[in-house]
């Protein structure tokens, strides 16, 4: 029993991990990263008017559509509110896992992508909530060779650094992209390693299940208030009264029998039982179309 | 006279058309060999009664796939906007494969696997035809995410398949899909003699304990606990196992009789249709007659005999620390595939064979069930290493 006791505690302890082992993440508004600044643009990206100016590329990091309408974009610690993202202009919407960019360039009759600040006398940028006090992202920024971008050297990532390119629109990083199947090949190419682990996943998941279900009529039997104190007697109730499943089939079957039989003795004894007819306006005669006006 | 002339040129041009247009004129070899394929199903459905549910609907879904067209009239599965691409939208997204293990739960009975925990082990024994499967495809030249996908067809368990493929390998998906069904069709000749090889007569007639009694309590906290102790290790197979587990629930928990009968019935019936007519039409055969596929169908066939081979060995290898009185027959080893409930119909004809009174249908189903629930992992492993 003792051993028993051991065991339940174990499991206890074990799923308690498992809840709290990890963290989750949320998808929303707080999933968006300021990903890429480029502060002096000379010969660099070009508004939709042609001009150049300074750009914020904002990061959507999530699984799912982001919509940054409402938000506050900034180049002034004191000022959380200084520029209010418009609402109701479907360009604020940002799909999973995407980009949009904003141009500081203080010109806001060019659109709302376009700033009331050009970032030539700050070096800070930061992203507020719709509230425009819970802040979502900011950077302090050096000031920047011209046409040379500083941002995240991995979208969303928490490292920033000088970007070899710029990459508005596009993700920061522009090595070859090794997929993980690929990678894995590398280090496994004949696939030994992936059977190995995998079919250890796969009994570990299994082998979990059945040390549950080998002590579960146990663990569902379990008197709490004794688990925790000193003296305890566990007696296992269920010990000798397991019945076989041919017992049951046999027990079912009588049962159906009783149930289904419509006979009272046997099959030649004829049982009369009594059908009644319910009534229903909606098969009623008096109520028919074809009967003559009143 | 002139006009006349015209006439019948316009005539003749018109109908000139109008044949290009008919399936004659767009008609090749390979559209023929499909049809073949096709025909061949339905028969083997119909005439030999081998998974009828599924082979009739891909076995007609071949033939609506291969009827030649002109492209650009949106009518072939993988043009946007045909009907038959919207109903594609489901199988590759992945909508589809749940919903069926939503029914497939709703209508499994876990009390064999809850009674003897050990035929869990089982199921997980088998997954090694996907391992397998996944290494020759390596070794043969496909890809890894394209080897993952087909070595899933190892786990005999068709939504699984087209879960996978969906994800890893879209374009293989036909080719894996109607590679898995047909297997899993073929279960009953594929798998004896594999049985047999690998397994001594008395080791076949080997007599293992009736089934205990499993109590309503056990059967509502084993989709439960099975959730939670496998979700949490492998959360990419979320979808499957916790659609599996959820249908279980509503049918063990007995107040959810009305949702229970729903998945299992209408529901699932449905999804069955409709994912088994557009994977059978999406072998088009333009796009699927190709080398790849025959690899895929020689890999499919490799999965099973080593599935088969690992759930059989595995179990004689438990039975060398088994007590005289427990140990288990291995011709229910080859139930851990999966391809619920013929693989352990396999088990109780072949079990019948050597002696008539051994019946093992209800110990098969233990690890027939752990099959599928090993699958599922197995599925959320490759997903989470090679997506």
């Amino acid at each position: 029993m003792k051993v028993l006791k051991k065991l339940y505690k174990q499991i206890f302890f074990l799923l308690l991990l498992l809840l709290f082992a990890g963290h989750s993440f949320s998808q929303s508004g707080s999933d968006l990263r300021i990903n890429e600044v480029l502060m002096d643009n000379d010969s660099n990206y070009v508004d939709d008017f042609g001009q150049r100016s300074a750009w914020i590329e904002i990061f959507n990091t999530a699984y799912n559509n982001v919509n940054i309408a409402g938000m506050y974009l900034t180049d002034d610690p004191k000022n959380p509110t200084k520029y209010l993202i418009p609402k109701g202009d479907p360009v604020t919407v940002i799909p999973q896992r995407n980009y949009i960019v904003f141009f500081a360039d203080n010109h806001t009759t060019r659109g709302i992508l376009h700033l009331n600040f050009d970032m030539k006398n700050s070096n800070y940028v930061a992203l507020y909530d719709v509230n425009g006090r819970t802040l979502i992202d900011e950077i302090n920024l050096v000031r920047q060779i011209p046409d040379i971008s500083y941002g995240r050297l991995n979208d969303g990532s928490e490292f920033w650094g000088k970007l070899d390119k710029t990459t508005p629109k596009a993700s920061n990083y522009t090595g070859k992209i090794v997929t993980a199947g690929e990678e894995f090949v590398k280090m496994d190419p004949y696939g030994l390693g992936m059977a190995m682990i995998a079919m250890s996943v796969v009994f570990i998941a299994l082998m979990l299940l059945y040390l549950v279900f080998k002590n579960t009529r146990r663990l569902y039997t379990l008197d709490l208030k004794n688990l925790f104190t000193k003296e305890k007697i566990m007696i296992d109730i269920n010990e000798n009264q397991d019945i076989t499943g041919e017992v049951n089939a046999a027990i079912s079957m009588a049962l159906y029998l009783y149930r289904s039989e419509l006979h009272d003795h046997e099959e030649t004894v004829l049982t009369i039982k009594k059908v009644a007819r319910t009534y229903s306006p909606w098969s009623s005669k008096i109520y028919g179309l074809r009967n003559p006006h009143r | 006279m002139e006009n006349s002339g015209t006439y019948l040129t316009f005539i003749a041009e018109h109908l000139n058309q109008f044949f290009s247009y008919t399936s004659f004129a767009n008609f090749t070899f390979g559209h023929l060999i499909m049809i073949c394929v096709g025909l061949a199903f339905i028969y083997l459905a119909i005439a030999k009664e081998y998974e009828p549910l599924l082979l009739v609907p891909i076995g007609f879904g071949i033939l609506v796939g291969n009827i030649a067209f002109t492209p650009g009239f949106q009518i072939g599965i993988y043009e946007s906007g045909s009907v038959l691409n919207y109903l594609y939208f489901g199988v590759l997204q992945g909508v589809y494969p749940p919903l069926i293990f939503l029914g497939i739960g709703a209508m499994t009975d876990f009390s064999a696997l809850i009674s003897n925990p050990k035929l869990m082990l089982v199921g997980a024994a088998a997954q090694l035809g996907i391992f397998g499967a996944y290494a020759i495809a390596l070794f043969l030249g496909f890809s890894p995410s394209e080897a993952g996908a087909i070595g899933i067809i190892g786990g005999a368990d068709g939504p699984t398949a087209i879960f996978l493929a969906s994800k890893l390998a879209p374009d293989l998906l036909g080719a894996i899909a109607i590679s898995a069904y047909s297997y899993m069709a073929l279960v009953p000749v594929i798998q004896p003699p594999v049985m047999r090889l690998l397994t001594t007569n008395k080791e076949r007639l080997i007599r293992m304990k009736p089934p205990r009694a499993v109590s309503k309590t056990e059967k509502i906290m084993f989709p439960i606990i099975g959730l939670l102790l496998t979700a949490f290790i492998v959360p990419s197979g979320l979808s499957l196992l916790g659609m599996l587990f959820f249908g279980n629930l509503l049918k063990e928990s007995t107040v959810t009789k009305r949702l229970a009968d729903t998945a299992k019935g209408p529901l699932i019936d449905i999804v069955t249709i409709i994912i088994g007519l557009t994977v059978g039409a999406s072998t088009q055969a333009t796009t699927f007659l190709t080398a790849k596929s025959v690899g895929i169908f020689a890999l499919g066939a490799a999965s099973f005999v080593i599935a088969t081979f690992g759930g059989v060995m595995f179990v004689k290898f438990l039975n060398l620390f088994l007590k005289e009185g427990n140990k288990m027959n291995p011709l229910i080893g080859n139930a851990g595939v999966s391809a619920v409930p013929d693989s352990a119909r396999v088990s109780q004809i072949i079990g019948l064979q050597y002696d008539k009174t051994n019946h093992l249908l209800m110990h098969a189903m233990g690890p027939n069930v752990a099959g599928v629930i090993g699958s599922a992992v197995a599925a959320g492993i490759l997903l989470g290493f090679l997506a």
